[in-house]
């Protein structure tokens, strides 16, 4: 365990001014929001993965073209809105465990084992967290479409469709109505997976991002989509209004 | 993970040690545009102490190598020990003596993990930094914040750049325009940062890389134009945001 | 067989924007002991600052009794992050092994984390000494590992329900490194409502059926009034055959089973000013 040195630290957060600085700015913060909205739809043989390109800070959009989609293989994807600095660090850290784990095992990682090391991962930085939003996302063994969904500190669960990000608000209760169906919870056993062709599912993925772009400032300018099948994973972008 | 250094402190009952929670001497904006042949980064030479204009001919564009440049804004003390970081880095490749040369693009992952990993220690280093280089015969151009967040662009302008300056570069920048015709759209935006932005001085420079190599311009003055009417009675035209 | 994907040790790897040097990795592959902490001096100001910030999943009600046919574990299914109701689906029954239960009250990723840890300590506990742990060492494994944390702003009330040799065993084991054994517990936003009705209904010698039909009440009942409770009723029952998940039901189907008429519900009854 730590000892109480360790826990007093060796840094000023939230500037105390024994100095004055010429120039005085509010207290420095870690974290920054740059916005961004994904959504991932499973479905019994498809997994859709989509998330706005858009990178802003307070109300300046930095850049039209960011890609929050991280894709470990072709049919495993983690999609992470929120703070990007955390999360391009988040990404290094699972590419590195992803190549270490095929040297290891011989075989690609499973959406399932992958679903729990990025919850371990988050949840190491349990007293510092990552301040990123996650979706992890792909198709599972049997070939379903698997989508899981995290808190910032690595709290996570299996789910049909998940939405994460700025436009969660927005989105999450239209997808709620479109594609909700019994909770997994329920005894006898019901089907929880979306039971929407690819083609409609894909469209209302498009319409929930074309809708969000209109209310929401940090969702715009393009939404990058894979569309994920067993018999390969496809790339689309559509673009959004740019204002 | 801790610093010993800082524990010491705390058990001997000094203070612990003190971090930048906010900058002295500082530059402001920088900006960038890609163009057919490659990259071009300018900025003023101004170092601000507060409000006062205390160091006017600092030059915050600087070679990395003769495919990289690299720009800042924010504390410029910070800068100079992230020059030296570099200097390192190129030490140590002239000494291995394989030809071996850093690329645009491995300098901008490098800052990105030095900034971020900064500021994860609650020790940022307090800056904006601005990449440019010509890496397989195409322009990269990418900037890094003091938090670590990065991305690259077309055009890139950061401080009061981002609102002054990008708007102009979001209208009229294109991949394929000739030299002429970005240094043109830098000059535009220098000037209105010059304009509106109080902390930019009248003396700048431009960075060229291509893949002929890199030049940074001396300073050089831009031509202006004060007698505009909201200028000269800036109450006159006023009439409410409204 | 999928082809590996070593395309990540390329120089020019995931992405084309970027590649470049690893974070730390040391720091993952060791033991989950060392979290890192943020280098500031005030370490509790920080933590209650940035959990404010990132705001985690939280909310709930849970409840667990013993009685004459073993144990029942009952929950609600809703996480909250502020005001946002971040799931419905939430799995608040944390299966640790054949024999043992936890449940979910506070930080989801704090109980998930730690109790997922304490399948891994109880699974050691058997291949060390060739028989499964009590729910008693297990809860202390727990609390343990709770007390070492305290003071960090872990957030977890959970119980932890088992069967072994010497009987059916409830723990409710909580975040600040109480640890304590008993008949009935109720944990949660929610848990005073739960309670009402748990007490009421409870007796020792009850029929297994009824003993799952109080808990499901009860926790129906606190997804009536408590806000941040809702979503599926989950009833599991423990017996000296280890644990059975016994009811799964959407709460808003319960409430049209419990109160056919909507006009009879209660709170319609005649008000006893107006009758007088």
């Amino acid at each position: 365990m730590a000892n109480v040195a360790y826990q007093l630290g060796s840094s000023g957060y939230a500037a105390n001014s024994a100095h004055s600085a010429p120039h005085a700015h509010p207290s420095w913060s870690p974290y920054d929001n740059n916005g961004g909205t994904c959504v991932a739809v499973a479905g019994n043989d498809y997994c859709i993965v989509a998330a706005s390109t858009r990178l802003s800070t307070g109300f300046s959009i930095l850049s039209r073209d960011v890609s929050m989609i991280f894709k470990l293989s072709d049919k495993l994807m983690i999609l992470s809105p929120g703070f990007q600095a955390d999360a391009r660090t988040l990404h290094k850290v699972l590419q590195q465990r992803y190549i270490q784990y095929q040297f290891n095992h011989s075989r690609p990682m499973s959406v399932a084992a992958c679903a729990q090391l990025l919850g371990n991962t988050l949840y190491y930085k349990r007293f510092f967290p990552y301040y990123t939003f996650n979706i992890c996302a792909g198709l599972d063994e049997q070939g379903k479409g698997a989508v899981y969904s995290y808190d910032a500190i690595g709290s996570h669960e299996r789910s049909g469709y998940a939405v994460q990000g700025s436009g969660k608000d927005l989105i999450q209760p239209v997808l709620d109505n479109q594609l909700k169906a019994a909770s997994p919870l329920v005894l006898p056993p019901e089907n929880w997976m979306s039971s929407l062709p690819l083609d409609q599912a894909v469209d209302l993925v498009k319409d929930a991002f074309v809708s969000a772009g209109e209310r929401d400032i940090y969702t715009g300018d393009a939404v990058e989509i894979y569309i994920i099948t067993k018999e390969g994973t496809r790339r689309e972008v559509v673009e959004l209004k740019k204002d | 993970m801790v610093d010993p250094k800082a524990a010491a402190a705390v058990h001997s009952g000094h203070d612990p040690i003190k971090h930048t929670t906010s900058p002295y001497v500082t530059g402001t904006s920088v900006l960038g545009v890609t163009y057919r042949d490659g990259v071009l980064l300018a900025a003023d030479t101004l170092g601000s102490y507060g409000s006062t204009k205390r160091y006017k001919s600092f030059e915050r564009l600087c070679k990395v190598n003769d495919q990289t440049i690299i720009g800042a804004g924010g504390e410029l003390s910070d800068f100079q020990y992230i020059l030296t970081l570099l200097e390192e880095l190129s030490n140590e490749d002239f000494c291995a003596d394989d030809d071996a040369k850093l690329s645009p693009k491995e300098i901008y992952a490098y800052l990105s993990r030095v900034l971020y990993n900064r500021r994860s220690k609650m020790d940022p280093l307090w800056n904006s930094l601005v990449v440019g280089g010509v890496q397989d015969g195409k322009p990269f151009l990418g900037t890094i914040t003091m938090l670590g967040v990065h991305y690259s662009d077309d055009h890139i302008a950061t401080g009061f750049g981002q609102m002054l300056a990008r708007p102009l570069f979001r209208e009229r920048h294109r991949p394929d325009m000739s030299e002429e015709e970005a240094t043109q759209l830098l000059h535009e935006g220098l000037r209105v940062c010059y304009y509106r932005d109080k902390q930019t001085t009248n003396k700048f420079q431009i960075a060229k890389v291509t893949t002929e190599g890199t030049t940074i311009s001396e300073p050089f003055a831009l031509e202006t134009k004060w007698d505009y009417k909201a200028f000269v009675n800036p109450g006159a035209l006023a009439m409410g945001t409204w | 067989m999928d082809k590996l994907d070593f395309s990540g040790l390329c120089s020019r790897p995931f992405s084309e924007k970027s590649s470049a040097h690893l974070e730390d990795l040391s720091a993952i592959t060791s033991s989950v002991q060392d979290f890192p902490l943020p280098q500031v001096q005030d370490v509790d100001r920080f933590e209650s600052e940035v959990m404010a910030y990132v705001k985690p999943n939280h909310g709930t009600t849970t409840l667990g009794f013993i009685f004459k046919h073993g144990v029942i574990i009952a929950v609600d299914s809703r996480a909250s992050m502020g005001s946002y109701i971040s799931s419905q689906t939430v799995k608040k029954v944390i299966e640790i092994n054949p024999y043992l239960l936890g449940t979910m009250a506070g930080g989801a990723a704090d109980c998930q984390f730690w109790q997922r840890n304490l399948g891994q300590q109880c699974r050691l506990y058997e291949l060390n000494n060739g028989k499964r742990i009590s729910v008693r060492a297990a809860s202390k494994l727990l609390a343990n590992v709770m007390f070492s944390y305290k003071g960090y702003g872990l957030s977890m009330g959970t119980m932890v329900a088992g069967y072994d040799p010497t009987g059916p065993g409830l723990y409710y084991v909580d975040s600040d490194g109480q640890r304590t054994k008993g008949q009935i517990f109720s944990v949660g936003s929610g848990s005073l409502y739960a309670y009402g009705v748990l007490d009421n209904g409870y007796k020792w010698d009850m029929e297994v059926e009824d003993a799952i039909e109080l808990g499901r009440r009860s926790i129906y009942h606190a997804t009536f009034r408590d806000a941040v409770s809702g979503g599926t009723v989950s009833v599991y029952h423990v017996t000296a055959n280890g644990w059975k998940k016994v009811r799964g039901d959407d709460v808003g189907e319960l409430h049209y089973e419990y109160y056919p008429a909507a006009e009879a519900h209660p709170c319609f009854g005649t008000d006893p000013l107006e009758a007088a």
